[in-house]
């Protein structure tokens, strides 16, 4: 397979992940992600089609949760919101951290900002490793992000996704200036479009990885900016500036971009402490079918 | 001249509405910006349940943009998040809500817009406060 790459406005790799390389049995012990790792699950809903699985899922559920996916409208936005519940809880199971750890068993808050996380049962014995967690879903894929020791965020979107508000309009309303620049700059229309997607994806993500909900850091308070290290596309780096002074939004996180079954865009942010200079995330990516299957997907890097 | 971030308004007298049918809602101050210093008395504000031409507008908008078909029933409790609506959809129908409406929404109520009462309610409270200084 060719490796594929986004050579527009951005300059920034995209890893294409849709060759299937092996498929591991869904139960096997699964090591956490490294503190270099990120690991990226996705499932797609019209993979699961067997009213018995759902049901399984739901019997996943707490009652919060049972209510919560109930109470969405239609059968496809209930099995997509059944759905990932079921990803979340069988993913981070699925590391088999202790064995009172099961999907059933795990409980999840929300903090002050809405950001969910787990409550792990301690004891005098037993510290949880700290792992974070993030979901993304649209209607035809549901993604999460699992990292340890940094908070993570993840956005994704289709790739045909349409707006229904001018692309530039949009900007212009909630992107930053320097933003608004670099798309305006894009002559194509389809090209712009795909641009915005993905830098859509990139702030959702840096927003949702900061925990600290959409109002805490709106969109028109930073620049996404790519910047060429050296002349090489693929050693490009995306930072985040800050525009207000003071600011609380703090800077020393890093992201990847993906693309997913050919037909998602997907944007991973976590923290970069700790990270030799520039180096770019390592992202595992695992297709999964909850209960039943996960394929993991290794994409070709480009080694020129 | 002190800065007093306000985020919650205490009723202290209490109002009878005569005559009308509508419901006494207290409504948040809203943070008070750093950099900004400025001398805010505590007051309250009534607002009633907005109007159903708002309501019914803000139902059309919805569902242009979540793409539902003509017989979902969208109510004014209607929440945008089990109609299908995610963070990108909700971002969009803030800006369509101010664009038909000729409002500005800042970012700390658009995370409070959660249903299409709310959304009509703060339109017209936003509406009336456009007038208010014309």
């Amino acid at each position: 397979m060719l490796p594929y790459f986004s050579k527009l406005g951005s300059k920034m790799k995209i890893r294409c992940f849709d060759q299937k390389m092996f498929c591991t049995s869904a139960f096997s012990p699964l090591q956490l992600p490294s503190r270099m790792e990120t690991h990226l699950w996705y499932v797609l809903p019209n993979e699961v089609k067997s009213q018995s699985l759902l049901s399984q899922y739901v019997d996943l559920l707490s009652p919060h949760e049972k209510d919560h996916v109930f109470s969405m409208r239609g059968d496809e936005l209930q099995k997509s919101a059944l759905l990932a519940r079921a990803l979340v809880r069988t993913t981070i199971s699925r590391y088999q951290i202790h064995s009172h750890v099961s999907p059933t068993s795990l409980v999840f808050r929300k903090n002050a900002h809405g950001k969910p996380e787990v409550i792990w049962e301690e004891s005098d014995d037993w510290h949880p490793p700290p792992l974070h967690f993030n979901l993304s879903h649209t209607s035809s894929l549901i993604a999460c992000g699992v990292t340890v020791g940094s908070p993570i965020g993840i956005d994704v979107e289709e790739k045909q996704r349409t707006m229904k508000n001018r692309i530039l309009s949009f900007a212009k309303r909630y992107f930053s200036r320097e933003e608004v620049e670099v798309l305006s700059a894009i002559s194509d229309a389809e090209v712009q479009r795909h641009e915005f997607i993905k830098l859509w994806t990139l702030k959702e993500a840096y927003v949702k990885a900061l925990g600290i909900g959409f109002s805490g850091a709106p969109f028109n308070t930073f620049t996404i900016r790519f910047r060429a290290a050296n002349s090489r596309p693929e050693d490009s780096t995306i930072a985040i500036v800050p525009l207000e002074k003071p600011t609380n939004l703090t800077t020393n996180w890093q992201f990847a971009q993906v693309e997913l079954a050919g037909t998602h865009y997907a944007a991973i942010c976590r923290q970069n402490d700790g990270f030799p200079g520039g180096e770019s995330m390592k992202v595992i990516v695992r297709k999964t079918i909850p209960l039943v299957e996960e394929n993991r997907i290794d994409s070709v890097d480009d080694l020129s | 001249m002190a800065t007093v971030p306000v985020t919650c308004v205490r009723l202290t007298t209490s109002m009878q509405m005569v005559g009308k049918t509508s419901s006494l809602k207290l409504v948040p101050m809203g943070r008070i910006k750093s950099g900004f210093p400025c001398l805010r008395t505590s007051r309250f504000q009534i607002s009633c349940s907005a109007k159903p031409e708002t309501v019914n507008k803000v139902c059309d908008i919805v569902k242009t943009q979540l793409a539902l078909s003509s017989d979902t029933v969208v109510a004014p409790d209607s929440k945008f998040a089990t109609l299908g609506a995610d963070s990108l959809d909700t971002v969009e129908i803030v800006m369509t809500l101010e664009e038909e409406f000729g409002i500005s929404v800042e970012e700390e109520n658009s995370q409070n817009i959660t249903t299409v009462q709310e959304a009509a309610d703060l339109i017209e409270k936003l509406v009336e406060k456009k007038n208010a200084t014309a």
